[in-house]
């Protein structure tokens, strides 16, 4: 069961129209591609992502992108919509949707529910984690990763014991546990867990009946550690990437970085792995391509990325991210920059450290990036200055 | 004072025959048809334990349980049924008891019985 409500608030205006599971990222892809593909390469063919708020844009993706699996063999990715059937509210917290959506559970009677985010970009054999669970005779394992102790705030902190039992758990503490050995490091919950089925429904049941934020993190691990065999599971053990690469793109400058990262001559995130193949949607476009080579007007694009149906027509890109169908006309210059689907750059515009969201055409002459003030009056600009132009806006 | 039992029954019969043997037994009793009106009672007449039918025209026992444990946490429930194949639903672990229907309500009695006496009641 995806957990695909999540707003996102921190990175608006990116969310403005979308959940954050649906923010388009690495030009091609929607965050919770990178979850979705997790499960079909790990084997995991029963998908339910749970939806709420803004959910118009992950319902579709999901059904034009993910309708893949076959149903006849009982395989489905199916979204479900908050249905309200127990309570009229929006979900209170992660336990929350998980208890509102007991029916659902119920219609599948597995014997082992994987609880994920559909807020992260990593890759991760989940059949590893259930191998551990399963292994160590758990009723929970919370999958955890080793972050600097400075971030303790954001995480929820699991604390073990040399067999990897849980015997703490804070949440976003200010002092947190430390790993043995390791006083600059933590243990960081990544919001994975898996659960026998059985004990899950009555945990969540006494949740719900008690006064609490319904929530994961804040009661029903804590309550658990107390009276139930509970395990962490080390991410490096189910790392795809070996390299601890795990993202929650929370924020629109960590958002940018893990973007940019993804021009880099290695990337710590390999899209290319044929093993580990990342799916998306997308519609069938023409191939990308070039035009103009002549004196003061060449169409070139340099260390960047460029998705099929992009022209780049006599202007000049530099290590920038391209999604499909974006067009650049003669003399513009875009550089570091993320351009969404269908942004259309006019002639002698200049774009430099700015993320264009969907179907933004840019006026002939336009600069964005290079005063920053002046942008700031029109879009979002990021602390360490990144400039957001919001989808559609009219310029 | 009295404590007070919301019955949720949709047979009318039923419905008279539980109030009159639990008001003899001292209790006072609300009477709801179905699982909509069960939940309205819960609000305007803030029972102290709930015995719900579970399939019932309109809104079933099930997901009405599912909304009165959402709304008031602590009220106890009785899950009061001829069939014993609704404890396979996870839902029915939300009740505090599972009784099987019978024209004898010793059964229902003690349930009632050992929930308001734990305390558990307003």
């Amino acid at each position: 069961m995806i957990l695909a409500g999540g707003r996102g608030e921190r990175l608006y205006p990116l969310t403005r129209d979308r959940a954050k599971p649906s923010v388009p990222f690495g030009a091609i892809y929607r965050i919770i591609d990178f979850t979705l593909s997790n499960c079909l390469n790990s084997d995991i063919r029963r998908i339910y992502a749970l939806t709420q708020y803004k959910s118009i844009s992950l319902n579709r993706h999901i059904q034009l992108g993910w309708n893949i699996l076959s149903a006849p063999l009982g395989e489905f990715i199916e979204a479900v919509p908050a249905q309200q059937r127990i309570d009229e509210h929006w979900y209170q917290g992660t336990a929350d949707a998980i208890f509102q959506n007991i029916y659902t559970l119920q219609e599948e009677r597995p014997d082992l529910v994987l609880i994920l985010s559909g807020d992260h970009i990593y890759k991760m054999d989940y059949r590893k984690m259930i191998a551990f669970h399963l292994e160590r005779g758990a009723d929970l394992t919370v999958a955890a990763i080793r972050m600097d102790r400075n971030l303790s705030r954001e995480f929820g902190v699991v604390e073990v014991d040399g067999d990897w039992r849980m015997i703490g758990f804070q949440e976003k503490p200010e002092e947190p546990r430390t790993i043995r050995g390791d006083s600059e490091g933590i243990l960081a919950s990544m919001g994975i867990y898996v659960f026998n089925t059985e004990l899950l429904v009555r945990r969540l049941i006494e949740d719900a009946r008690s006064d609490s934020s319904h929530d994961f993190g804040k009661d029903i691990i804590p309550v658990m550690i107390g009276k139930d065999q509970v395990f962490a599971f080390d991410f490096r053990q189910g790392d795809c990437e070996d390299t601890g690469y795990w993202r929650d793109v929370g924020t629109i400058d960590a958002y940018y970085e893990a973007n940019m990262d993804l021009i880099s001559v290695t990337p710590q995130l390999n899209l290319y792995d044929p093993q580990w193949p990342i799916l998306t949607y997308q519609l069938p476009c023409p191939p990308a391509k070039t035009v103009w080579i002549e004196e003061g007007r060449v169409g070139a694009a340099l260390n960047s990325i460029i998705s099929n149906g992009c022209i780049i027509s006599g202007g000049n890109v530099k290590r920038s991210i391209l999604s499909p169908r974006v067009t650049i006309h003669s003399f513009a210059e875009v550089e570091d920059s993320i351009l969404l689907e269908r942004v259309d750059v006019g002639r002698n515009a200049r774009i430099k450290r700015t993320i264009i969201d969907k179907e933004v055409q840019i006026p002939p002459g336009t600069e964005i990036g290079y005063h920053l003030d002046e942008d700031a009056k029109r879009f979002t600009v990021t602390a360490s200055g990144i400039v957001v132009v919001p989808k559609g806006m009219k310029l | 004072m009295k404590k007070k039992i919301l019955v949720v029954e949709d047979e009318e019969g039923l419905r008279l025959l539980y109030k009159e043997e639990l008001e003899a037994e001292g209790y006072e009793v609300l009477t709801a048809g179905n699982g909509r009106e069960a939940i309205q009672q819960l609000e305007t007449g803030r029972p102290d334990l709930v015995i719900l039918d579970i399939v019932m025209p309109v809104m079933d026992g099930m997901e009405a349980l599912g909304r009165i444990v959402g709304k008031e946490r602590k009220v106890p429930v009785i899950l009061n049924t001829s069939y014993s194949r609704y404890q396979e639903d996870f839902m029915s672990w939300a009740a505090d008891a599972y009784v099987t229907k019978s024209a004898d309500l010793t059964e229902l009695k003690k349930k009632i019985g050992e929930l308001l006496g734990k305390g558990k009641a307003r």
